[in-house]
């Protein structure tokens, strides 16, 4: 025992505390439910722990340590059942209500001595916390690398486009959240065998605070956040009684100053100021490194039957009776004024929203009210947003890294032994990324944050992240919005050279003159119906088209496009003319 | 009926709290954790004005009111202002506003000590009123009216006031609310100080009503202003009039059928299942997700 | 390995070793060191030691019982002002907050240990003694808790050691002095049922009124933060009771005792520990009035010390003491006793006469300390009366 050997141990317990909120803050969400979850672990653990070893040879805090872990993880599903499909606020006030019931549950319950109090013997020392917390933060340092733990940061940073990547959303959520009841259940039993002592107001609403306080203020954008967070936090008083503040009001001022300054001018929390370089990975430009990707479909497959597709809300028909079929190799094209439907087909399509009439097939996935998007992404869709949607705070490469979700594999289990597989495996993913990064035109802008990119930068990058899928159906949502004409052609070139491989293309897009030279087939929606169909001379011909956009008023884009419009049936005409011309003249 | 008369009291003071609390929460969606001190501020410092100066509750409940809108302007410009455009902003503020609430309660307890204080018996009549059978104090019955009549007036407020208007578009969009030219940090500063007003003064009447004023009570009702808020439906200020007429009724029909010991259990477990089954509150609209 | 876990990693170890650098450089205990200067010559009134003795306070100056602490503060800083004026024997005292965290206090003790306090005295709340003795315990330094009034404290080992009463101790004179007086039949008992102090005020009250054979109509529970008390008291006042039997702190207690009597409860009302303080009179104003309060401490008592203390106190201090002053300062007499006893300020040597301490005269009446280690005393109980605390005859 020495002076700062309580401190030194409370800075491991509080870190590991706040671990336990890190685990949901990396997945974006907020819950207040871990105190009451190391609550439940530890007094329950009261109930099991053996004073002397079990079998002779396990120690008394193990079977404790095991018993809270499993006990905190199980709440948390069982609570994370209900309350998962909550979000933000909603959800951090749900797990708050939860961790009050705990502590009245307890404080009622004689098993616990209510607010007396339960007394536990000393098990933990220095030495043991530390451990813990090495293992709790060796935990997250692998699980940062990994295809989960991009997926976490994926689901923080754009649930939605998370979903449309191939994520089980839900899932992970509840992965996140369980890691938090078992880190959590850990806290609780270590604390109170350091303590000696604990009563149900131990684990309070003030101390789920302090926990979150120490998770944000330390960082939760890098594994070593909480750790600081709790050096900082567990070491002020101590500090300030080294300096002889005076033991009066001036030292809970000087933390709250403190607090303020930290949290006010470092945003990435004390983490960040530890620098290090912004994107975890490399750009794998070496072709042995990729792996071999399953064939796509032979050319003409039937990868979407959509027959009388309808949507509406409320009173409001968004989409009525739409028929449409897309085939391996052919691109499709989806125009009409603003407000057409277009989008709400795309989005039923990609399982984003579901269909309120008719049916649908899109890669042997039925479209029903309970057809995931994840699900679909899965089967080989990919799509952009006509909003980007983009996971701003991930590198470029990252970005594209979470798109091939569904080609990589999971890394976690081997990161935490350091398998060699697992880095051949983070290799491969990295390699297909680079590819398609490499491939829409931003190989030198790998490590540069999503968000801080150019617009025609973040939207080829969407289609990067797409691409990385490996996917059958493409999905893009006006994908040359804000590009010039010189970067349009580009992306028409790179369509078609998908098509070309044998990939189905759905095209949502303005540019009327790009539609009508790069698509196979296009399809035309007013008002959520289908106006007009089939090859783009016969659309660009038909005088419902020219008249559809002509009627959308206050709209720019409509108006651009009818001109477009108009001027490409002038000229086809003009050419039919000719050619009707020239075979007179033949004759 | 006395039970429902005394629920119905009870709810008033939640709903007092929970009425500048919603504001701020659901209009510019920033959770301001300094609100409790600043009801601690309010009663404290209306103590002070009335015992030391001597001046009459309703010269001090003015000078509070200013007080508080002061301390709100001051917890929007520190602790929320800087923060904005942050990706983070929203933990950011959470934690800030905390530490603000921290350094505010510690100069309350420099300049009041940490006893329990109260106003002067005769700083407010303590007239009984009966109705139906059931006995109430005057203050209770104001206390009622008061939060009724900010309802009213602050909805009208937001709904019709050009003020209402500038918040609600900046709750809609900050970004479009800026290029449409309206002032974003003036119509925060003047939301928060309107709502810390509003706490301040209610940290008075509160203080009345329960003969006790220390620092830790903004905490006690704190987190049953949260519960009622959700009840109620965020942002909405009748609901959060409503949410806390329904807290005030759950614990007091708990406290004669569960018993006392798990009044707490009752309402945080109404708030659990309402916000299971009716996440957006009984008043709150439900938004819908654009892609 | 990336640059990355390179970055992380080399942290991580900086970090570490940092922390063991902190680890190895802390001083060592330097108690023994200064073990020559704390022994003296004489003994009792006689005895003269050269050396300061260093003693230890860990309060809860902030956060929720700052009130509390904050009065224990300023009568231990007193007691050892007057103590040092006597002469022969001096101290010299820290006074540390824990801010109401038990957290904190094992690291304040820790400090108090490893700077080699003599004794420690402290900390305010029970809960939280009972996570601090045992780090007392275990380094043999002897603590002296001077308002911890829950079960178990001293049994954590033979060096803690109070001169709080326990509610054992008070409540069951309380009880019988009141139904005695009242002619009490049935009773409405009141506590927070989520604070250990109010607690075991209650189990000590209820086996009080079932030994003098008082029936409980109705039990009714509430938090330590709770202020608004109306729904509860309705439903006592339902049951028409011949008293209210209360345990709850003087924050609660205030707003209680107002309300009760504004629905219109005029039976009395009897209350624990947490009573005893002048905040109720100062709070409760006239609807104290005929309050029944079992306390350890008498601010009405003859008792010469106490008068002295009484007007000393709120002379330096511009407000009166409560029971929690009261005991501070008995604290630091008994400690001196202690102290004198043997002529040393070593560890050992206090914990020794504490464990010898017998009517030794104080603001608290004459005080013992018995072999379970907890005090022994007079309790009073007292009624309100005109703006004052009176002994109850």
């Amino acid at each position: 025992m020495f002076e700062y050997s309580s401190l030194l141990t409370f800075i491991a317990l509080t870190a590991i505390l706040a671990f336990s909120f890190y685990a949901v803050l990396i997945a974006g969400q907020l819950s207040l439910a871990q105190v009451g979850l190391a609550s439940l672990a530890a007094f329950t653990a009261a109930l099991v722990v053996p004073s002397e070893p079990l079998f002779g040879f396990i120690p008394p805090l193990m079977i404790g340590v095991v018993f809270g872990m499993a006990v905190g993880g199980i709440a948390a599903f069982v609570l994370g059942l209900p309350v998962m499909r909550l979000r933000g606020v909603f959800l951090a006030i749900a797990t708050l209500a939860f961790g009050e019931m705990v502590r009245i549950f307890l404080i009622n319950q004689s098993w616990t001595n209510g607010a007396q109090g339960l007394s536990f013997p000393k098990l933990v020392g220095i030495e043991t916390a530390w451990i813990a917390l090495a293992l709790v933060a060796f935990w997250f340092w692998r699980l940062s690398g990994s295809r989960m733990g991009r997926a976490f940061a994926a689901i923080r940073e754009d649930e939605l486009a998370a979903t449309t990547m191939g994520i089980n959303v839900p899932r992970y959520r509840m992965a996140s959240f369980v890691i938090a009841g078992a880190v959590a259940g850990l806290y609780g039993v270590l604390f109170v065998h350091f303590t000696r002592f604990a009563d149900p107001n131990r684990f309070s609403f003030e101390t789920a605070v302090d926990g979150l306080v120490t998770a944000v203020v330390g960082g939760t954008t890098f594994f070593v956040g909480p750790v600081l967070g709790s050096v900082f936090l567990s070491a002020l008083p101590e500090v300030q009684r080294a300096l002889g503040i005076d033991a009066s009001w001036i030292r809970p001022a000087i933390s709250g100053l403190l607090l303020l300054v930290v949290i006010l001018f470092l945003p990435g929390g004390l983490a960040g100021l530890i620098p290090r370089r912004k994107s975890s990975t490399r750009l794998v430009s070496d072709p042995e490194a990729l792996p071999q990707l399953e064939p796509l479909p032979t050319r003409g497959t039937e990868v979407m039957a959509l027959r009388a597709l309808g949507k509406s809300y409320g009173g409001v028909r968004a989409v009525r009776d739409v028929d449409l079929t897309l085939a391996t190799g052919q691109i499709l094209g989806l125009i009409g004024p603003n407000g057409a439907g277009k989008t709400t087909l795309v989005n039923m399509v990609t399982g984003v929203t579901a269909p309120t009439s008719g049916t649908g097939t899109v890669l042997g996935i039925d479209l029903t009210a309970k057809t995931r998007a994840h699900r679909l992404a899965r089967a080989g869709i990919a799509r952009t947003f006509q909003q980007i949607k983009l996971f701003n705070r991930l590198s470029a490469l990252d970005n594209v890294l979470v798109g091939g979700y569904r080609v990589s594999r999971d890394t976690l289990l081997r990161r935490l032994v350091f398998l060699p597989s697992a880095r051949r495996f983070e290799r491969q993913a990295a390699a297909v990324a680079s590819a398609q990064l490499i491939r829409v035109g931003l190989g030198d802008k790998a490590t540069i944050a999503a968000g801080d990119l150019s617009y025609g930068d973040q939207r080829r990058l969407e289609i990067a992240r797409a691409l990385a899928s490996h996917p059958t159906l493409l999905v893009l949502d006006e994908p040359a919005a804000g590009m010039n004409h010189v970067e349009a052609d580009r992306l028409s070139e790179l369509i078609r050279s998908l098509a070309a491989d044998g990939v189905a293309v759905l095209i949502i897009e303005h540019n009327v003159r790009m539609m009508l030279a790069l698509c196979d087939r296009i399809t035309v929606l007013n008002f959520g119906e289908v106006i007009a169909a089939g090859t783009p001379d016969e659309v660009a011909r038909d005088p419902k088209v020219l008249e559809a956009y002509l009627g959308a008023n206050d709209d720019a884009a409509a108006e651009a496009a009818a001109e477009e419009l108009a001027e490409v049936a002038a000229e086809s005409v003009k050419d039919a003319d000719g050619d009707a011309a020239g075979a007179e003249g033949a004759r | 009926m006395q039970l429902f008369v005394d629920g119905i009291f009870l709810g008033s003071i939640y709903a007092l709290f929970a009425i500048g609390f919603t504001l701020v929460f659901g209009i510019l969606d920033r959770l301001n954790l300094a609100h409790a001190a600043v009801f601690s501020a309010g009663a404290l410092v209306g103590i002070e004005v009335v015992t030391r100066f001597g001046l009459s509750i309703w010269v001090a409940i003015p000078i509070v009111f200013a007080l508080g809108a002061l301390l709100g302007v001051l917890i929007e410009r520190i602790a929320f202002r800087p923060l904005a455009g942050r990706h983070d902003a929203h933990f950011a503020g959470l934690i800030s506003s905390i530490a603000l609430g921290a350094i505010i309660l510690s100069v309350l307890q420099a300049l009041y000590g940490a006893d329990t204080r109260r106003f002067p018996a005769e700083a407010f009549p303590s007239t009984r009123l009966e109705f139906l059978g059931a006995t109430f104090s005057l203050l209770q019955l104001m206390i009622l009216v008061i939060s009724v009549t900010l309802m009213v007036v602050l909805t009208w407020v937001v709904a019709k006031s050009k003020l209402g208007r500038g918040m609600r578009t900046i709750a809609e969009n900050p970004h479009a609310a800026a290029v449409l030219g309206l002032n974003v940090g003036r119509i925060s500063s003047m939301t928060f100080a309107i709502s810390s007003a509003l706490g301040a003064v209610a940290g008075v009447l509160f203080t009345l009503n329960v003969n006790a004023a220390n620092l830790g009570i903004g905490h006690a009702v704190e987190l049953k202003a949260l519960a009622v808020i959700i009840l109620g439906g965020l942002g909405s200020l009748p609901g959060a009039l409503i949410g806390g007429l329904i807290l005030g009724l759950a614990e007091v029909y708990a406290v004669n059928t569960v018993g006392s010991s798990w009044r707490d259990m009752v309402a945080f477990g109404l708030l659990f299942l309402v916000l299971i089954i009716r996440p957006q509150g009984i008043f709150g609209a439900r938004k819908v997700r654009e892609v | 390995m990336s640059a990355k876990h390179l970055s992380a990693v080399a942290g991580g170890s900086l970090l570490l070793l940092a922390l063991a650098a902190c680890s190895t450089t802390a001083p060592a205990p330097s108690g023994e060191a200064e073990a020559g200067g704390l022994v003296g010559s004489g003994s009792g009134a006689e005895c003269s030691i050269e050396s300061e003795i260093p003693i230890g306070a860990a309060f809860s100056l902030t956060g929720a019982a700052a009130q509390y602490g904050s009065s224990q503060k300023n009568a231990l800083e007193m007691a050892v002002d007057d103590l040092n004026e006597v002469g022969g024997v001096t101290y010299s005292l820290t006074v540390e907050d824990d801010a109401t965290d038990p957290q904190q206090a094992i690291q304040v003790f820790d400090g108090f240990i490893s700077d080699g306090a003599s004794i420690i005295v402290g900390p305010t709340l029970s809960n939280t003694a009972k996570q601090t003795n045992p780090v007392a315990q275990e380094a043999s330094v002897p603590v002296l808790g001077v308002s911890n009034t829950a079960a178990g404290i001293t049994e954590i080992g033979d060096y803690i050691f109070r001169d709080s009463l326990t509610e054992d101790a008070v409540i069951p004179q309380t009880v019988a002095a009141a139904v005695e007086k009242f002619d009490l039949e049935k009773v409405v008992v009141m506590y927070s049922n989520d604070d250990a102090f109010t607690e075991s005020g209650y189990q000590a009250f209820a086996a009080a009124l079932e030994e003098e054979g008082v029936e409980v109509t109705e039990t009714l529970t509430f938090s330590k933060t709770d202020t608004d008390f109306r729904a509860l008291l309705d439903k006592a006042k339902q049951s028409s009771p011949d008293a209210l039997v209360v345990s709850a702190l003087v924050e609660a207690a205030v707003p209680l005792v107002t309300q009760a009597r504004e629905i219109g409860i005029d039976a009395p009302i009897i209350g624990g520990n947490g009573f005893n303080s002048p905040a109720l009179i100062k709070g409760a104003g006239e609807a104290a009035e005929g309050v029944i309060v079992g306390a350890a401490w008498n601010s009405a008592s003859e008792n010469e010390q106490n008068v002295a203390f009484i007007e000393a106190y709120t002379e330096r201090f511009d407000v009166a003491p409560d029971q929690f002053a009261a005991q501070a300062y008995a604290g630091m007499q008994i400690i001196d006793e202690a102290v004198r006893a043997n002529c040393s300020g070593e560890r050992e040597d206090i914990k020794a006469g504490l464990g010898e301490i017998t009517d030794v005269p104080t603001v608290l009446g004459e005080v013992s300390i018995n072999e379970n280690r907890d005090a022994e005393h007079e309790a009073l109980v007292q009624v309100v009366e005109g703006d004052k605390f009176a002994i109850l005859d």
